[in-house]
C-alpha cells in the first residue's frame, strides 16, 4: 500500500484535530463517549480486518477476545492493578486464548474455520454467563474522580496504534504472505510460504488489538449488568460488517466502515433503536454481490470518474 | 430416570435432526452456507404463532400454510441475493460470500422481526401444552411427541422426494455437477430455486415446532443455528440423509452429557461435542453418500 505525500498530510491534520479540538472545545461527555465508542469500534475492525480482510480466514468468534479483554481489565483494575497494566494484560491474554483457540481451528478451511470460532466463542459466552451470574461493579472511589480525557486520548492511541501497526504489517514480507494466503492458500503453501503459521500470527496480532479495544471500553465502564453481554455475537458483527462495507483487505477501508456504523447508530439511536442495523444489513448484500471493495472501491470509482489526486490502495 | 433422560435425548434428538434439514439442503446441494437459518426458524415460528394467536389455528395444522409463506420468501432470498452468487468459480468464494450476505439477512430480519413484533419471547400455549403421556413409567410431554412425529414424517417426505421423484433426480444431478446436469437438459437455475424454496421451507416447519414446544425471540435465531451447525457436521457435509440420525445422536449425547455436568452448561456440551467432530473428524461421522441411489 502506498500512500501519496497529500494523502499522509490529510491524515496528519484530521488527526491533529482529533488531539487538539477537546482541549480547545468542550464537547461534552456524550460526544466524547461517541468517539470514545468509535476509536474502540475502529480499533475492532481494523484488527478483524488483519485476520479476515487480509489473511481471508472469516472469524466469527472475535467476540471471545473483546470480551476476554473487557472481563481481564475489569477484573485486574479492580483488585488495584494500574489500569494501563490490566489493559495491556488484557491484551496479552486475549492473544493467548486466541492462540488456544487458534491451533485447532485455523487447520480448518474457510467456512468451517467461521462456524469452529462462532461455537467455541459461544461456548465460552455462556460459561462466563453462568462464572458471572450478579453484575460486575467498580468501587465508588473509582467513579468519583471520573475524567474523561485519558480515556479519550488512551483510545485515539491504541487506535492509532492499530492504524500503523496494520499498516507496518500490511507493507512487510510477511503482509504479503497473509495477502498470498488469502488469494490461494495452496499456491502460498507451494511457493514455501508457512501457511498455518502466517495465519496464527495474523490470528494473535488480530486477538491482541481486540483485547485492548476491550481495555478500552472496560476503562469507560464502571458497571457491567451482565458481563456475558460483552461476549454477545454482535462483538463480532459489527466490526465485521463496518470492514465489509468499508472495504476488507484494504487499511481505510474499516476506518469508514466504523465512522458510517457510528454515525447512522447515532441519528437512528432516538428514533427507532437498532434500525441502523438494517440499513447495514440492507447495504451489506449489494456490496457483497456487486463491490468487493465496499466504500472505498467507489471512492476510488470517483476518483477515477473526477480524475481527481492520485491515491492508491491496493486490493 | 435414566431411561427418562435416554427418553429426553431422542425426543429432542429427533427435532434437532428437524432444525438441521433445511440448512444441509442449501450445503449441500448449492454449497451456500445460510447462516440466516435460525432468522428464518424464528419467522416459521412467528408465523404459526400469529396463525394460533389470531384463528386459534392448531400449531401442526398450520404446517401447511407456514410451508407456503416460507417457500414464497425462500423463492425471493434465492432470487434476489443468493443467485448472483453462482457466477462465483470456486465452491471456497461461494460459502465465505453467501455466508456474508445471509448475515445482512439476519440483521434485516431480526431487527425487523424486534421492530414488528417487540423483542418479548412468545411461545404457544394449547390445550395440550404441558400434559404429558406415560410409557413404561417414563413421561413423554405431547408437545414433544408431536415434534418427533413431525420430523419423521419431514424427513421421510424429504427422502422420497429426493430420491424418487424426477425433481429429486435433478436435484442430485445438479449436485454432482451443475455443468453437466444441464448440458444433460436439466435447468439448474429452476432446481435451484426450488431448493431453495424447500430448505427455507423447512425451516419454517422447524419454527413451528420450536414455538410450540420451547419459545421464540427475535435474535434466539443463532442459537437453533449453532444446533443446525453441530448436526450437520455430525452428518457429514451434503448428506442430508444422515442427518436426522445425527440429530438423535446429538440429543442422545447432550441428555447424557446435561446428565452429568447440569443443565446450565447445555449448549456447551453440544458445542465441545461440535468442536471435537471438527477437529478428529470434520467429515462427519456417517460414511458419505452422495444422494446417489433410487
Amino acid at each position: 500500500m502506498r500512500f501519496h505525500p497529500g494523502f499522509i498530510s490529510i491524515l496528519a491534520v484530521i488527526a491533529a484535530c482529533f488531539i487538539v479540538l477537546p482541549l480547545i472545545v468542550d464537547l461534552g461527555s456524550s460526544t466524547m463517549n461517541i468517539l470514545i465508542l468509535l476509536f474502540v469500534y475502529v480499533i475492532l475492525s481494523q484488527s478483524w480486518n488483519l485476520l479476515g480482510g487480509y489473511t481471508g480466514q472469516i472469524n466469527l468468534g472475535f467476540a471471545a477476545y473483546f470480551g476476554c479483554g473487557v472481563l481481564l481489565t475489569h477484573l485486574l483494575w479492580k483488585s488495584g492493578i494500574p489500569i494501563y497494566l490490566a489493559i495491556t494484560v488484557g491484551g496479552l491474554s486475549a492473544a493467548l486464548l486466541a492462540g488456544v483457540i487458534g491451533l485447532p481451528t485455523l487447520h480448518l478451511r474457510g467456512a468451517y474455520f467461521a462456524i469452529g470460532t462462532i461455537a467455541l466463542a459461544e461456548a465460552l459466552r455462556i460459561v462466563v454467563g453462568n462464572v458471572f451470574p450478579s453484575s460486575l461493579s467498580l468501587p465508588g472511589g473509582y467513579a468519583s474522580n471520573f475524567n474523561v480525557f485519558p480515556r479519550y486520548y488512551l483510545g485515539f492511541g491504541i487506535a492509532v496504534l492499530a492504524i500503523v501497526s496494520a499498516y507496518g504489517l500490511v507493507r512487510s514480507k510477511f503482509g504479503l504472505a497473509m495477502v498470498c494466503v488469502r488469494d490461494d492458500e495452496e499456491a502460498a503453501q507451494v511457493t514455501g510460504i508457512n501457511t498455518f503459521k502466517t495465519k496464527f500470527i495474523a490470528l494473535l496480532m488480530s486477538a491482541f488489538f481486540a483485547g485492548l479495544a476491550g481495555g478500552v471500553y472496560s476503562f469507560n465502564r464502571f458497571y457491567f449488568h451482565h458481563i456475558s453481554a460483552v461476549f454477545e455475537p454482535i462483538w463480532t458483527f459489527e466490526p465485521l460488517m463496518a470492514v465489509v462495507i468499508g472495504g476488507a483487505g484494504t487499511l481505510i477501508g474499516p476506518i469508514i466502515g466504523s465512522v458510517f456504523l457510528i454515525v447512522l447508530s447515532e441519528i437512528f439511536v432516538q428514533t427507532l433503536g437498532e434500525a441502523h442495523l438494517i440499513i447495514f444489513g440492507i447495504l451489506l448484500i449489494p456490496v457483497v454481490l456487486y463491490s468487493p471493495s465496499g466504500l472505498v472501491g467507489w471512492i476510488g470509482w470517483l476518483r477515477r470518474a473526477v480524475g481527481g489526486l492520485t491515491m492508491t490502495h491496493d486490493r | 430416570m435414566f431411561t427418562q433422560t435416554i427418553a429426553y435425548g431422542i425426543l429432542v434428538g429427533a427435532m434437532y435432526g428437524l432444525i438441521t434439514l433445511g440448512l444441509g439442503l442449501l450445503m449441500g446441494v448449492m454449497k451456500f452456507l445460510n447462516v440466516a437459518h435460525g432468522t428464518f426458524i424464528v419467522l416459521g415460528g412467528y408465523v404459526s404463532y400469529w396463525l394460533f394467536t389470531h384463528y386459534g389455528l392448531n400449531p401442526y395444522l398450520s404446517i401447511p400454510l407456514v410451508i407456503a409463506v416460507m417457500f414464497v420468501i425462500g423463492l425471493a432470498v434465492y432470487k434476489v441475493t443468493l443467485s448472483p452468487l453462482l457466477k462465483l468459480p470456486d465452491v471456497g468464494s461461494r460459502l465465505n460470500s453467501s455466508m456474508l450476505i445471509t448475515f445482512g439477512i439476519i440483521y434485516v430480519v431480526d431487527n425487523l422481526m424486534t421492530i414488528f413484533w417487540k423483542p418479548d419471547v412468545r411461545s404457544i400455549v394449547a390445550p395440550f401444552t404441558g400434559r404429558s403421556m406415560e410409557f413404561f413409567g417414563t413421561k413423554l410431554s405431547i408437545t414433544g411427541l408431536c415434534g418427533f412425529a413431525v420430523a419423521i414424517v419431514i424427513a421421510v417426505v424429504l427422502y422420497l422426494v429426493l430420491g424418487r421423484t424426477q425433481f429429486g433426480k435433478h436435484v442430485r444431478a445438479a449436485t454432482q455437477d451443475a455443468e453437466a446436469a444441464s448440458l444433460c437438459g436439466i435447468n439448474v437455475q429452476r432446481t435451484y430455486l426450488i431448493s431453495s424454496g424447500i430448505a427455507i421451507a423447512l425451516a419454517g416447519i422447524a419454527g413451528v415446532i420450536i414455538v410450540s414446544s420451547y419459545s421464540i425471540s427475535p435474535n434466539s435465531g443463532l442459537r437453533w443455528l449453532l444446533v443446525a451447525f453441530v448436526v450437520m457436521i455430525l452428518a457429514g457435509e451434503g448428506n442430508i440423509h444422515a442427518i436426522v440420525p445425527a440429530g438423535l445422536i446429538l440429543g442422545l449425547l447432550e441428555a447424557v452429557g446435561v446428565f452429568i455436568v447440569g443443565a446450565p452448561y447445555r449448549q456447551v456440551v453440544a458445542l465441545v461435542i461440535f468442536i471435537v467432530i471438527l477437529i478428529f473428524k470434520p467429515q462427519g461421522l456417517f460414511r458419505k453418500r452422495r444422494l446417489t441411489y433410487g
